[in-house]
């Protein structure tokens, strides 16, 4: 059944290209040739996660693309929680046809249990522009993230940068530069404490932001990434190691020398960012959504500017390591109309409304290429470090194993609150993996 | 010098609600900077982001919707089986009384999951009557409890009499004993209102929308979505929008309530 | 018959709901807790007893039974104190117990949402008891309440306590109203006051309202969940987890709907066992002991 849509798709395509078809008045010089061949009808339902980026551009995509297919109807809708809606829906077996269901839902149980309809029969049909195909447009280091035992299940979007971010007004007037090693950091922190105010501030509540900002990058600095990789992959005493042990170490000594906010233990994303960007704090590990989360409340002349977390100096891994992540999009097994959801997202994915995207939310995104052009100046740092990026990994232990993660931060927590020494820390992190290892009913991955 | 610790007392019971009132006036950003701070000027946007931006307007609209609609079944149908559990003997009349007396015993949570699928089941998942039924059968035990007290102490004269005169048992209850026991209606639908208008645990659960929100899932949406930490001055908005109907219940009927609660708790 | 009729039609609509929406749920709960199912699609595994075996050596669950326990004793205590004295500060005639009388309930009409956000707020690093504490010259003594793992638990139950004193004021009120006014009077005239007339006199005299609010604080305590929820989610490093925020965790975040039944069961048992032990230990009248009553 699959094979005939499949060979009738194909064909349908083929006829378009040979035969006539730009929609007259389409302006577009780059417009996707042959987008308007397939025969797309009925309904088509979008749900997706409406976060810092919004739903506006989702709708006009799910708009335009439903101009291109008069037969279709495309409603696309969301919400902060969508996930919360999403859950009874699978479990119904009457979910969406195309989903993007946020931060907060456990795709790879989705993965496990078969409500995902693989990918890679779409992926390896031609891309939007019909230049290669679909799965060449997206790049490698980030369509891997969606992939179990060889099989891509969840799909990339826009991509998320980690890092820490300074405001270089606020440093240049006091002469200060954004430390590149962690010697430079501990100057630099002795330096911002004097003037009074906080040298790091961090979001205490979600101690994750810690864990991608601080531990796992500093452990990937001084071990390289085997330490990261084999403490993702459960590998026993991982994440007991001598990287885990002295990135610990270090997040201790600045919380020692007083240079973490205090308080910040307590604080909420948005508290401590506040912190920050108000100039009471200077620096703050955070991800590339902090501006446009900021937006509202950011006082007009403050700005920040992002950087990669301080390498250790002597360190075995690569400097130039950068930490990723991706809320993917991804099309359910019970879909009524699958195909017109996976027709909709490889649009959605084409050049033009990539890099569309990326203008209008100062985000960088999955597709190749999308960042050739006149970048918003808060992207012109993050796209610089991806391009130079010798390494590029994200932090999947988080999703793949949530009950470790929450030990883990826990723990994380009780160290920032003085009650537990670095090495009690890394202790209770490889208990926590070890307890994830021997329960067979959570099943287990491996870093691609 | 007891006036003097009632006062404390007071102002301990008080002041934390005074304090929500006149901060939901000030910009957010005063709330955390100076708290205890008068406001300078009225913000009275504070109110209208809360009501239309946060959607607490429809969060609102939708509490209304169900509360009213769980009274409007729950207090019929609690009334009649109070009336019939508390002056007719029959084979099952106690057993009958104690499984609904037990249903206040163990918490929501035991049975959320269950619950949760049901809904889903009778495709009443997220939906207003979804949760109208799932709160009328939540409050049947408390109310039946209640009223079946006030239905006992009603005098048997009245009922005899009307039987006597050749009413049948139903229209007895419906023209004599039902509005004798008005009082008692009253205020059990008023504490039913105020816990179901306060209800967040299973609203949580059973509604995962956003459409359908009731009030407590739109304040705690307001304190957890993202855009809106950072804005307390709206978030307080909502608090005092939701805290408003309630108190305004309460003062009007506040002696009945406490009349009521006398004589309900001593048992 | 015409009275069968007239009984099942009054009882019907009633108890259909219940059944439905109550006492059937509460059945497949319990078969639930012998499965394990991550909730996101229709597959589940049985396992019999294997998730009570699992909860049972569970550290995580014994600690929030634990944290469950500590409210109990720790805002417990401080509950039924403050409300007898409020309860006596009111029982008098007069403008100001009356007052006191009207805004004691105050809190209770405040839906627990409300009183987590503004306890929040009250222990918020920048928030109200640290700018007080500051405002008087104690800035050593600023915390990050709900962030330091001594302090957490506390401060949900000083949310807790605030919301729930004038229910119980309220109960023991009613139970001094009902004290005999002989009783009241004999005391004063053998010269019994203050602290030695309640230890001796009103304090067993309230035997019957006293089991209720106990019983009633018990319950509601091993049940308490949105306070925490909203306050810490039952951190920091679950410092303050009780166990309906655990069970909440492992069926929505875990994705383990079997084992969160499993923990709701637990959590019916430990409730049922401690009221049981209440009703038990408070089942006869000290009062009736003194007069001679029928056995």
């Amino acid at each position: 059944m699959k094979g005939i849509f499949q060979w009738f798709a194909i064909s349908a395509l083929a006829i378009s290209v040979v035969g006539c078809s730009q929609p007259a008045g389409s302006a577009k010089a780059n417009e996707p040739a042959g987008s308007t061949a397939k025969e797309l009808k009925g309904d088509l339902e979008v749900v997706a996660f409406k976060g810092g980026y919004g739903l506006d551009q989702y709708e006009k995509a799910g708009k335009e693309f439903g101009e291109k297919h008069p037969d279709l109807k495309v409603k696309v809708t969301g919400d902060p929680r969508v996930w919360l809606q999403l859950r009874p829906r699978l479990v119904a077996g009457t979910p969406p046809d195309l989903m993007f269901p946020g931060w907060d839902m456990d795709v790879w149980a989705l993965i496990e249990e078969g409500q995902l309809k693989p990918l890679d029969e779409a992926l390896d049909q031609p891309a939007a522009n019909g230049k290669g195909t679909w799965r060449e447009s997206f790049d490698p280091n980030v369509l891997k993230l969606g992939q179990k035992d060889g099989k891509t299940y969840l799909l990339p979007y826009y991509v998320m940068t980690y890092g820490w971010w300074f405001d270089p007004g606020v440093f240049t007037k006091n002469g200060w530069t954004a430390p590149k090693t962690y010697a430079e950091l501990l100057t630099l922190c002795e330096k911002i404490k004097a003037k009074g105010i906080a040298p790091i501030t961090y979001q205490g509540q979600y101690p994750y932001y810690m864990i991608e900002g601080m531990l796992l990058p500093w452990a990937a600095s001084i071990g390289g990434m085997e330490a990261v990789n084999d403490a993702q992959n459960l590998v026993p005493g991982a994440w007991k190691s001598d990287a885990l042990l002295k990135a610990a170490t270090m997040i201790d000594e600045l919380n020692k020398k007083g240079y973490l906010q205090a308080g910040a233990v307590g604080m909420s994303h948005t508290e401590s960012q506040t912190q920050f960007v108000n100039g009471k704090a200077a620096m703050i590990p955070c991800g590339s959504w902090l501006p446009s989360e900021m937006k509202e409340v950011t006082p007009p002349t403050a700005k920040m500017q992002f950087f990669l977390p301080p390498v250790v100096d002597g360190g075995k891994g690569d400097p130039s390591t950068m930490l990723i992540g991706v809320e993917p999009w991804m099309i359910p097994n019970d879909a009524k109309n699958p195909e017109a959801g996976i027709e909709l997202f490889r649009y959605m994915t084409s050049l033009p409304k990539a890099k569309e995207f990326v203008e209008t939310k100062n985000t960088l995104m999955a597709i190749k290429g999308s960042d050739e052009m006149k970048l918003p100046e808060v992207l012109v740092p993050q796209s610089a470090a991806l391009k130079a990026a010798k390494t590029v990994w994200s932090n999947q232990f988080r999703s793949w194993y949530k009950a470790a993660e929450k030990d883990i931060e826990g723990a994380l927590t009780s160290m920032l609150n003085g009650e537990l020494t670095p090495q009690q820390f890394v202790d209770r992190c490889e208990a926590a993996a070890e307890k994830t290892r021997k329960d067979s009913s959570i099943p287990k991955y491996k870093v691609s | 010098m007891k006036g003097f610790i009632r006062g404390f007392f007071l102002v301990l019971a008080v002041l934390p609600l005074v304090w929500v009132l006149y901060s939901s006036l000030k910009p957010g950003v005063d709330i955390l900077g100076s708290p205890w701070s008068f406001p300078t000027s009225f913000r009275w946007q504070n109110y209208g982001k809360a009501w239309t931006e946060a959607g607490i307007g429809s969060a609102f609209g939708n509490s209304l919707i169900v509360t009213i609609g769980t009274l409007a079944i729950l207090m019929p149908i609690s009334a009649m089986a109070a009336y019939v559990l508390a002056r007719y003997k029959f084979h099952g009349n106690r057993l009958i009384f104690t499984a609904f007396l037990g249903g206040m015993m163990f918490p929501h949570f035991l049975i959320i999951v269950p619950l949760f699928l049901l809904l889903r089941d009778w495709h009443s998942l997220d939906t207003l009557h979804g949760l109208i039924l799932v709160y009328v059968a939540y409050s049947l035990s408390f109310t039946i409890f209640v009223l079946s007290g006030f239905f006992e102490s009603l005098p048997d004269e009245l009922a005899q009499a009307a039987m006597l005169d050749g009413c049948s048992d139903a229209a007895t209850f419906w023209r004599v004993m039902l509005p004798l026991a008005k009082p008692g209606l009253l205020v059990t639908a008023i504490f039913d209102a105020i816990g179901l208008w306060n209800e967040y645990s299973l609203a949580l659960v059973l509604l995962p929308g956003a459409d359908h929100r009731t009030l407590p899932l739109g304040i705690a949406n307001l304190t957890m979505t993202q855009q809106y930490q950072a804005d307390w001055g709206a978030l307080f908005a909502g608090l005092v929008i939701s805290m408003a109907p309630v108190m305004a219940v309460y003062w009007i009927f506040k002696d009945r309530i406490y009349e009521a609660m006398l004589a309900g708790s001593i048992k | 018959m015409k009275r069968t009729g007239f009984i099942v039609g009054f009882l019907a609509p009633a108890v259909l709901i219940y059944l439905a929406l109550v006492l059937v749920p509460l059945g497949q709960a319990l078969i639930f807790s012998a499965y394990q199912w991550r909730g996101v699609s229709a597959k589940r595994k049985f396992v019999g007893a294997d998730n009570f075996r699992e909860l049972a050596g569970d550290h995580d669950f014994l600690r929030s039974v634990t944290n469950n326990l500590w409210l109990l004793v720790g805002a417990g205590v401080v509950i039924i104190a403050v409300s007898l004295v409020v309860a006596h500060l009111t029982a008098a005639p007069g403008k100001s117990a009356k007052l006191l009388r009207g805004f004691s309930l105050v809190p209770q009409m405040v839906s627990l949402v409300a009183v987590a956000v503004l306890w929040q707020f009250i222990f918020n690093p920048e928030g109200l008891l640290n700018a007080t504490l500051r405002g008087v010259g104690l800035s050593s003594w600023t915390r990050t309440w709900l962030g330091d793992s001594h302090f957490a638990l506390a401060g949900v139950g000083v949310a807790f306590a605030w919301y729930a004193v004038g229910f119980y004021a309220l109960l023991f009120g009613a139970g001094l109203r009902n004290i005999p006014a002989e009783v009241n009077e004999a005391a004063e005239l053998d010269g019994s006051q203050g602290w030695h007339r309640f230890a001796q006199i009103t304090w067993p005299m309230l035997w019957s309202v006293k089991r209720t609010a106990i019983t009633y604080l018990v319950i509601n305590v091993m049940n308490t969940f949105a306070l925490v929820f909203l306050m810490t989610r039952g951190g920091p490093d679950r410092a303050s987890d009780t166990m309906l925020t655990y069970l909440y965790e492992q069926a929505f975040v875990n994705s383990k709907f079997g084992y969160a039944t499993a923990v709701a069961v637990g959590n019916f048992a430990v409730a049922m066992i401690l009221s049981l032990a209440i009703l038990f230990f408070l089942r006869r009248d000290p009062t009736s002991s003194q007069n001679r009553s029928e056995a």
